[in-house]
């Protein structure tokens, strides 16, 4: 998507900064909506970890509402503290123990958050272009309604 | 003179209008395509860190069926295989789509300008 040239955008007519802003808009869009899923995912895989810790040894058998719904409830015993089903995407789940489940989702929030380290600079980076060609634009339209005005008066 | 021009303008349009429809479409294609070449990479990494003797599920509608590492492994390798080969076939329809728009913006501002050109003339006329 980066321009491989280098292009002073001062030297672009006002067509084209029209098109450069709207594509800098579309861009930091994508940016956002990314840098949003990324600190939702971020947040699902640090709360599953947390809910690991909370599998200690002494919770082995005890009592636990399991939801059948979002409004109804039904009681369970804790069976199996030392084993987790993890769903590692696209359908595939994966029976671990409890410290490999730690592991994996301290691997996965690493992941996301170093994603998330990527996209913040880019969209900033996006920002600040836009914020240029708006300057750019700006004088320019105003050089021309200037011009314009100058030749009406004459 | 100009109405014809004004025909040919609008049927320009429109068939810009087509062509930039399909680029978007294709671009969404490709979003989604990278999105699930992500998702299966990320899937083959963790399988390919478990032990052999791990007990791995694949979800089938809304049960889950025990599967073999290995086949899961397969599996996986061949969805990324085929989500590279339909990247490359969208990249090179965009491309081509690509051409295609700009050929079509040429021709649109050449028309523009005929057009502009033979308003003002008409405008001298009368």
């Amino acid at each position: 998507m980066a321009s491989p040239k280098q292009v002073d955008i001062s030297q672009l007519q006002v067509p084209q900064l029209e098109m450069l802003r709207q594509q800098l808009d579309q861009e930091i869009e994508l940016f956002s909506t990314s840098l949003q899923q990324l600190k939702i995912a971020q947040q699902k895989f640090v709360e599953s970890e947390q809910s690991l810790v909370r599998m200690t040894p002494d919770t082995d058998g005890s009592e636990i509402l399991v939801p059948l719904t979002s409004s109804m409830y039904v009681p369970g015993k804790l069976s199996d503290i030392s084993n987790v089903l993890i769903d590692i995407g696209t359908g595939y789940y994966v029976e671990m123990d409890v410290n490999n489940g730690k592991e994996y989702f301290k691997r996965k929030t690493d992941y996301v958050t170093k994603n998330l380290e990527k996209v913040q600079p880019m969209l900033q980076e996006k920002y600040k272009l836009k914020q240029v060609t708006m300057e750019v634009l700006q004088t320019k339209i105003q050089a021309q309604l200037a011009t314009k005005q100058a030749a009406a008066k004459t | 003179m100009a109405e014809s021009l004004q025909k040919r303008l609008q049927s320009e349009l429109d068939k810009y209008k087509s062509v930039q429809k399909d680029f978007q479409k294709y671009v969404m294609q490709r979003q989604q395509l990278d999105a699930q070449l992500t998702e299966n990479n990320v899937v083959k990494e963790e399988l390919n860190l478990l032990k052999p003797d791990a007990t791995v599920y694949k979800m089938i509608g809304p049960v889950l069926v025990k599967q073999d590492l290995e086949e899961a492994k397969q599996t996986v390798s061949k969805r990324i295989e085929y989500i590279t080969g339909e990247i490359k076939r969208v990249d090179t329809t965009t491309k081509e789509l690509e051409k295609k728009q700009e050929s079509h913006r040429d021709t649109l501002s050449k028309l523009q300008q005929q057009f502009q050109q033979a308003q003002v003339k008409a405008a001298m006329k009368s």
